[in-house]
């Protein structure tokens, strides 16, 4: 089987920018005043992609399993500004991000490696790395992003509770818990329909590049549990390490709140 | 009086600065073991802030705060927390039903024990599983009260706990608090109302701008609100 045969060559990009040339023509027909943007994201999408298939090319022709992972790594750091960047207003925001999509990837890539799940090449590691970061990401973004809507919004309930002597930890359970399941939410409901509604990216992939459905999704079921144990670590670290950073060691919720 | 009478709280000469402002300026006071005291003063005072101090909820710029005459940095802070109860303004609830609320901090009360503090707050003809969220403002207010007397604490700390009540429901409150002063609890209360606290407490302290200006019993203070 040679897989590629079903891939389109340049001649059938090309074509397919007809596809944009149809999207631009009903957005000016509908006046939608869309076609510039439609054209910029058009081009823009060309020359990303281009890019990150030619350092992929390279990569995947010159580094070895530590090249790999520390492109990885590379990942987790802009995964980090990323998750961090919805919250600012809370202390130590981009440590904790870093950390908690750090360890979400380490264990999640960790198992998949030494169980031998997955073969220890760049052309394997660099793209289920790039799901494990992302699902990563998301998971400890909106873990943070909901803690502090609670340090701002909930001050009067928590203070309520350090005043009656709890410890912090004490005082934010019912919001930690609150937080980390809202967090995950979106990935346990992707993993409970998966199939039903979505045909995702990695099995789609897989038979786009003519292997058999059956088999493709192996990949799928791997990819799902893979992302359901980085996103629940990921979130559950961010929301530990938050929690922390969001009281003084007097147990003194600190000021988080939109600067007016 | 000629009556020694134990302090709680040594303010020694505090300073809280908050963006380059001084929000409390020098102030030095004893709150009495047994007593109730009010601090007042208009909005913006510090009178708030100076409260915040006493659970450590502030930590000042400078100076030094003592309860029982050890500096109360030295006390574990939940324990701190736990002598010195604090009611805040507006009544927050935080469970469902009344025996919860109460048993927030000590789970381990029983039954009785439970009945007991919400007599003691004037709420003991309501049934313990009645949704908190039924209440109205001064019964809620009144059942915080009896979630911070739950811990047992040597002193509670009221900010301004009736002024987002109606004037019935405020005089609901007034009169638990009043009923707790009677039986020795050491009370501080924050209020901008001298009004509202004479025949309540025994002593007034007010500040102004962060300063303290007046001290004394409730019919000498000079204190326009």
């Amino acid at each position: 089987m040679t897989p590629t045969s079903q891939i389109p060559d340049w001649l059938g990009v090309a074509a397919s920018a007809a596809l944009v040339g149809i999207a631009v023509a009903v957005a000016l027909r509908a006046r939608l005043g869309l076609t510039r943007e439609l054209v910029w994201a058009s081009v823009r999408a060309f020359a990303q992609l281009l890019a990150v298939g030619a350092v992929l090319t390279v990569l995947f022709a010159v580094a070895g399993l530590l090249g790999a992972l520390a492109w990885v790594a590379g990942m987790v750091v802009v995964a980090g500004f990323v998750a961090a960047g919805r919250s600012k207003e809370l202390p130590k925001a981009r440590r904790n991000a870093w950390i908690a999509v750090g360890i979400g990837t380490a264990t999640t890539l960790g198992t998949l490696l030494v169980l031998g799940i997955i073969d220890p090449v760049p052309t394997v590691v660099v793209p289920v790395g790039g799901m494990v970061v992302s699902g990563a990401m998301t998971a400890a973004s909106l873990t943070m992003r909901r803690l502090a809507d609670v340090a701002e919004q909930q001050r009067a309930d928590i203070e309520a509770r350090l005043a009656l002597g709890l410890t912090s930890d004490e005082a934010m359970a019912p919001h930690m818990r609150r937080g980390v399941k809202t967090a995950l939410l979106p990935a346990i409901d992707s993993t409970k329909v998966v199939g039903l509604i979505s045909l995702p990216g990695a099995m789609t992939g897989l038979i786009l590049a003519g292997v058999e459905p059956i088999v493709a999704i192996r990949y799928q079921i791997v990819v799902m549990y893979m992302l359901l144990a980085a996103a629940t670590v990921s979130a559950v670290v961010a929301a530990r390490l938050t929690e922390r950073s969001l009281f003084d060691d007097a147990d003194r919720l600190h000021r988080v709140g939109s600067p007016r | 009086m000629g009556v020694v009478v134990a302090e709680a709280f040594s303010l020694v000469d505090v300073v809280l600065e908050r963006d380059g402002r001084r929000v409390l300026d020098g102030v030095s006071d004893h709150i009495h073991h047994g007593m109730a005291t009010a601090v007042l003063g208009a909005s913006g005072s510090g009178k708030s802030t100076l409260l915040r101090l006493l659970n450590r909820f502030e930590e000042p710029t400078s100076g030094e705060i003592r309860l029982d005459g050890r500096p109360i940095g030295t006390y574990d802070v939940h324990e701190l927390r736990r002598r010195v109860g604090l009611v805040a303004q507006r009544p927050t609830m935080l469970t469902s039903t009344i025996g919860e609320e109460v048993r927030l901090a000590r789970p381990e009360l029983d039954d009785e024990q439970v009945r007991l503090l919400l007599e003691r707050v004037a709420l003991s003809t309501m049934r313990m599983d009645r949704a908190t969220s039924t209440l109205s403002g001064g019964e809620q207010q009144r059942l915080a009260l009896a979630r911070a007397l739950a811990v047992e604490p040597e002193v509670l700390l009221l900010d301004e706990p009736t002024s987002a009540l109606d004037d019935r429901a405020a005089q609901s409150v007034d009169q638990v608090v009043r009923s707790l002063v009677s039986h020795g609890l050491t009370v501080v209360l924050v209020s901008h109302d001298l009004d509202r606290v004479l025949g309540l407490v025994d002593r007034v302290l007010v500040l102004d701008e962060g300063r303290l200006v007046e001290r004394g019993e409730p019919g000498e203070v000079r204190y326009l609100s």
